[in-house]
C-alpha cells in the first residue's frame, strides 16, 4: 500500500537532483579540495611531484599535497578508523596485490585509468604501475679488473670473486629468485619457491652478506667500496655512474619488479585520485618520470617517447634474459614467506 | 605562634600530615591524566589485540613462544641491552666520579663536551658511526696504518656496531644523573672512614659505592630499559643476527601488518621489564643514606 | 678523600685518562659530521675526494628542511617546559606523599620508556585519527610529553631523593613561608635534576623519530623525520650540514653563556 507514494517521493528526487547537477556551477577550480599524494620520499618522489603532480595541478586545478614516507602501519590505522589522510599511495608490488584481497584499498576505476596502454605485467584489479624496474648484479669496477662477475652464480663464488656481497634485507621478491636461479633453477620453474634449497644456497656466503635496507644505502654501500657486489635496484646503479663511481652492471637474468599506486580504502577524494592516477600512468607523464629517474615506464606508448639516451639504460632493453618477479604468487605467500626469511636471517 | 625554640625538635609546625599527603598526591594527577588518556588507553585497545586479532584467544602467545625465531630475539634483545648496560657504566661511573670532583674547569668542559654530544641530532650521530666503523672507513685505516690489524675488521652492521652506537647514545644518560648523585655525597663521610682506618680500596668499596648506589642503579635500570626497546641505532647500526624486539614489532606493525602479535611481543616485554623494575625495588629498598646527610 | 681531586694520587691520572678517552669517544662523530659537511662527493666517503660549500648551499635553499628545523625547536621547547612542569609534580607526590600505590604509579610512570615506541606510536595515531589530532602540534606535543615524561620524573625523583627534607623544616623554623621555602630553597637545591630533566626532555622530542613518521602530515614535519627519511632514500651530506649547522649553532651558544657568567661575576 505504501508503493505509489515512495514511487512519487522517488520521482521527486530524482528530478530535484537533475536539475541540480545541471543547474549548479561547474566546480570553481580554486575551490577543489587538494589530494594527498603518499610516497618514498628523495629523489623519486620529488621527480613524481615534477612530472606528475605538477601537470596534474595545472590541468584539473587540484592540489596535489606530498606526504610520506609510506608506511603500511598508518595507512591501515587510517582505514580502521575511518580518517583516511592519504588519497594515492605508492606501495611495493607484492603489497599491493595482497592489499585488496586484506581490505585497504579501492578497486581501480578503470573506466579513468586507461588500461589498453598500460604493462599488463603491472596491472591490477586494486593497484596500478607507478614504475618499474629490475634487480640487476652491480660490481665495482675497480675491485674486479680480471674478469668481472657475469650472473647470479658467481655471486656465490666468493673464490674468484671474493669480497663482502649485498642483498636487500627486507622480505621482498628478489633474494630469494637471485638464490633459485643462482643454483641452476630454471627461470620458468622458479615458481613455487623452493624456500629450503633458496636458503641453503644463501647458507654458503651468508658471513660474507651486508644486508641493504634503502635504496640510499645500497648506494653508499657500492660507493664506499664496503661491498664491491651485489643484487640493486637498476636506477640507483645508474645514479651512481651518473655521480663518477664506476659501476658495473650485469644485466644478465634481470628481474623486474614494481612500484604501484594504490586508492586507500574510505579515501576522502577517491574520484580526484583515480584521475590523478589516470594522468600519473599516461604516456607522457611516464616518460618524464623515466628520464628523470632511470627507473622505468609502466605505460607502453612511453618507450617512444624517451630520448635515446636514457632508453638505453632501461631494463626493456634487456628483455632477452629478463625474469619477471611473480607478485601475485608474494602476494598469495607473503606471510609465511616473511616468517620464514626473518627466522633465517636472525639465525 | 608559639616559642620557636621549645619546638625545634618537632616537624613542620604549621601543618598536620595527613592533609599536607593529601596535597602532595593531588600533584600527581596532572600527569596521571595525561598517560591514562593519551597512553594507557590507546595502548592498551591495541594490547587486546593480541587476544583478539585475527581471533579470541591465545594464538599469539602460542606462536611467540613456540617459534625460536621470536623467543631468539627475546633472548637477544636483553642479552644486547645487558652488554650495553655494563659497558656504559664501565665508561660512565669513572666520567661521572671526575665531573663531579674534577678542578672546575675541566668538568666543566667535559660536561660541555657531554652536553655537545648529546645535542647533536641522534640520527646523524648514528650515521656519523656507520661511516667511522664502515671497513673502508677512517677507523679501520688507522688500525691497519698503525699496523695493528691487517684486515679491516667488521665493526658495523653487527653486535659492535649497536653496542658501540648504543653505549655513545646512552653514555649522558647515565653520566649525568650519576655525577649529581656523586656530588651530592657528603666527603666528610669518606674523611670518616679514611679516619677509622679504611684503605682507599674499603673506602671505594664500602662507602662510596654504596652511597652512590641509588644514582648507579637508577642510571643502570634506565640504560637498560631503553636499550630494551631501542629501535634507531640497532636499525642503522646492526645486522639481523642479532635483532631486536624493537625492530621485530616495528616489522609487525609496519610491514606484515600483524598487530595481533605485535601487541603480543609488546605485552610480554613489558611484563618482563616491570618485573625486573619490581624486583630492583625490592632489592634496593631505600638505603639508609639515600637522602643524602642525616 | 676519594671525593677529592687533590689527595687521589696516582689515580688522579688513572681517571683523567679515562675521561680523556671518553671525551674523545663523544667528540668523534660530531668532528667527523662536521667534516663530512664539506665533503665533495654524494656518498659518505671519508677522506672526501675534495671540499665543498654546496651541501650548506642545498640546505638553504630548500625550505623543507628550515621548516622542519623550526618546527623541531618548538615543539622540543613546548615539551620540554611541560614535561618538567608535570615532572615536577609528579615527582614530589612520588617521592613525598604517603599514600599508597607509589611504587606502582612510579612504574606506570616508567612505561612508556619500555614499551617499543612502534607501538605507542601506532596506538596514538590510531587514537589521534578518531579525535582529528593528526597532523596537529598539539598532537605532536602530546606524543612527545608521553616519551619525555619518565626522563623527567627519573632526574627530578633522583635530585628530590637526594634532598634532605630537614632542610626545608630548618627553613620553615626560621619563618620563611612555605612558598619561599620551595622557590628558595627546594627548587635550587634540585636544580641539577631539573637542569637534566629539562635537557633529556628536550632531546627526547628533538630526537624523537618513531611517533614523528606518524604524526607527521604534509605541512608539519620535525627534523628527524626529514633526515630519517633522506637517509632511506638519497643519502648526501646535507645531512650532516644540517647537523652541523646545529652543532655550530650549540658552540655559539654556549660560548655565549661561558661570556655571559663571566660578565656577571
Amino acid at each position: 500500500m505504501q508503493q505509489p507514494l515512495n514511487l512519487h517521493a522517488l520521482v521527486r528526487a530524482l528530478i530535484v537532483t537533475a536539475v541540480v547537477s545541471v543547474t549548479a556551477p561547474a566546480p570553481v577550480f580554486a575551490a577543489a579540495a587538494p589530494i594527498v599524494f603518499a610516497s618514498w620520499g628523495g629523489t623519486t618522489q620529488s621527480a613524481q611531484q615534477k612530472e606528475w603532480a605538477a601537470p596534474f595541478t595545472q590541468a584539473s586545478g587540484i592540489q596535489v599535497l606530498m606526504d610520506g614516507p609510506t608506511d603500511y602501519g598508518k595507512l591501515k590505522a587510517m582505514v580502521d578508523s575511518g580518517n583516511v589522510q592519504w588519497d594515492v599511495v605508492d606501495v611495493e608490488g607484492d603489497f599491493a596485490y595482497a592489499a585488496l584481497r586484506d581490505g585497504l584499498v579501492e578497486p581501480i576505476d578503470y573506466s579513468v585509468v586507461n588500461k589498453s596502454q598500460l604493462d599488463p605485467r603491472f596491472m591490477s584489479p586494486g593497484a596500478v604501475g607507478s614504475f618499474y624496474y629490475s634487480f640487476v648484479l652491480g660490481y665495482n669496477k675497480a675491485s674486479f679488473k680480471s674478469g668481472a662477475p657475469a650472473n647470479y652464480a658467481d655471486l656465490f663464488d666468493t673464490q674468484r670473486f671474493p669480497g663482502k656481497r649485498t642483498f636487500y634485507k627486507w622480505s621482498a621478491p628478489g633474494v630469494l629468485e637471485v638464490a633459485l636461479l643462482a643454483d641452476g633453477v630454471a627461470p620458468d620453474k622458479l615458481y613455487p619457491l623452493d624456500l629450503d634449497r633458496a636458503f641453503k644456497k644463501l647458507d654458503t656466503i651468508k658471513s660474507q652478506i651486508v644486508w641493504w635496507s634503502g635504496g640510499a644505502q645500497s648506494q653508499q654501500l657500492m660507493a664506499s667500496g664496503e661491498a664491491p657486489l651485489g643484487v640493486f635496484w637498476n636506477g640507483r646503479l645508474h645514479a651512481l655512474q651518473q655521480t663518477g663511481v664506476d659501476v658495473g652492471i650485469s644485466w644478465n637474468q634481470n628481474l623486474t619488479a614494481a612500484d604501484m599506486l594504490v586508492v586507500p580504502k574510505g579515501a576522502k577524494h577517491k574520484a580526484e585520485a583515480m584521475k590523478f592516477l589516470a594522468t600519473a600512468t599516461s604516456a607522457q607523464a611516464q616518460a618524464n618520470f623515466a628520464a628523470e629517474t632511470g627507473y622505468a615506464p609502466v605505460n607502453l606508448k612511453s618507450a617512444a617517447l624517451l630520448p635515446a639516451d636514457v632508453a638505453k639504460t632501461q631494463p626493456d632493453q634487456y628483455k632477452a634474459t629478463q625474469i619477471n618477479l611473480d607478485m601475485k604468487y608474494w602476494a598469495d605467500h607473503r606471510d609465511e614467506i616473511a616468517k620464514r626469511w626473518y627466522a633465517w636471517q636472525s639465525k | 605562634m608559639s616559642n620557636a625554640v621549645s619546638t625545634v625538635a618537632e616537624p613542620r609546625v604549621s601543618l598536620p600530615k595527613v592533609s599536607a599527603g593529601f596535597r602532595r598526591a593531588r600533584l600527581v594527577l596532572p600527569a596521571l591524566l595525561l598517560l591514562i588518556v593519551f597512553f594507557l588507553l590507546p595502548v592498551l585497545s591495541l594490547l587486546l589485540r593480541s587476544v583478539l586479532d585475527p581471533s579470541p584467544g591465545l594464538q599469539n602467545y602460542a606462536q611467540l613462544f613456540g617459534s625460536t625465531t621470536y623467543l631468539r630475539v627475546f633472548g637477544n634483545t636483553f642479552f644486547v641491552a645487558s652488554v650495553v648496560t655494563a659497558v656504559t657504566l664501565v665508561i660512565g661511573f669513572p666520567t661521572a666520579w671526575l665531573l663531579a670532583m674534577a678542578p672546575r674547569w675541566i668538568s666543566k668542559l667535559v660536561f660541555a663536551i657531554l652536553l655537545l654530544s648529546m645535542w647533536t641530532n641522534l640520527l646523524a650521530r648514528t650515521f656519523a658511526w656507520m661511516v667511522l666503523l664502515q671497513q673502508t672507513g677512517p677507523i679501520n685505516r688507522l688500525l691497519m696504518w698503525l699496523g695493528v690489524i691487517h684486515e679491516p675488521l667488521t665493526l658495523v652492521n653487527n653486535l659492535t656496531g649497536v653496542t658501540i652506537g648504543m653505549t655513545y647514545i646512552m653514555l649522558p644518560f647515565l653520566v649525568m644523573p650519576l655525577h649529581a648523585t656523586l656530588r651530592a655525597i657528603d666527603p666528610t663521610t669518606l674523611r670518616a672512614a679514611a679516619i677509622c682506618g679504611a684503605s682507599r680500596w674499603q673506602a671505594f668499596w664500602r662507602v662510596l659505592v654504596p652511597l652512590a648506589m641509588p644514582g648507579i642503579a637508577s642510571g643502570a635500570l634506565m640504560v637498560f630499559v631503553m636499550a630494551l626497546g631501542y629501535f634507531v641505532t640497532p636499525a642503522l647500526l646492526g645486522g639481523p643476527e642479532y635483532m631486536m624486539l624493537a625492530e621485530l614489532i616495528a616489522q609487525l606493525v609496519q610491514q606484515l601488518l600483524n598487530w595481533g602479535l605485535a601487541g603480543a611481543a609488546a605485552f610480554v616485554l613489558l611484563l618482563v621489564t616491570l618485573s625486573l623494575y619490581a624486583v630492583q625495588l625490592r632489592f634496593s629498598g631505600r638505603a639508609p643514606g639515600a637522602s643524602g646527610v642525616h | 678523600m676519594l671525593l677529592d681531586f687533590d689527595r687521589l694520587g696516582p689515580l688522579r691520572w688513572a681517571l683523567l685518562a679515562v675521561g680523556a678517552a671518553v671525551s674523545l669517544f663523544l667528540l668523534l662523530p660530531v668532528l667527523f659530521i662536521v667534516a663530512l659537511s664539506f665533503g665533495d662527493s654524494q656518498w659518505l666517503l671519508f677522506p672526501p675526494p675534495g671540499w665543498t660549500w654546496r651541501w650548506y648551499g642545498m640546505l638553504f635553499s630548500d625550505p623543507g628542511w628550515l621548516d622542519s628545523l623550526i618546527t623541531s625547536v618548538e615543539l622540543g621547547v613546548v615539551v620540554m617546559v611541560l614535561s618538567v612542569v608535570l615532572g615536577l609534580f609528579a615527582s614530589l607526590a612520588l617521592t613525598r606523599g604517603t599514600f599508597r600505590g607509589r611504587a606502582l604509579l612510579k612504574a606506570f610512570f616508567l612505561t612508556p620508556m619500555v614499551l617499543p615506541v612502534v607501538v605507542l606510536a601506532v596506538a596514538l595515531y590510531g587514537f589521534f585519527l578518531r579525535i582529528g589530532l593528526t597532523g596537529t602540534l598539539v598532537g605532536f606535543v602530546i606524543g612527545h610529553l608521553i616519551i619525555a615524561l619518565p626522563f623527567s620524573i627519573i632526574a627530578i625523583s633522583n635530585s628530590l631523593e637526594s634532598f634532605d627534607t630537614a632542610l626545608e623544616d630548618a627553613a620553615l623554623i626560621c619563618g620563611a613561608s612555605p612558598f619561599e621555602v620551595k622557590w628558595r630553597v627546594t627548587l635550587p637545591a634540585i636544580r641539577l635534576g631539573l637542569f637534566a630533566a629539562a635537557i633529556f626532555s628536550f632531546l627526547a622530542s628533538w630526537d624523537e623519530v618513531v611517533v614523528s613518521i606518524f604524526m607527521a602530515s604534509p605541512t608539519l614535519q620535525t627534523l628527524p623525520v626529514r633526515i630519517w627519511s633522506t637517509l632511506r632514500q638519497d643519502l648526501t651530506p646535507v645531512i650532516a650540514a644540517a647537523s652541523s649547522l646545529l652543532v655550530g649553532l650549540t658552540v655559539i651558544l654556549m660560548l655565549l653563556g661561558l661570556v655571559l657568567k663571566r660578565g656577571k661575576s
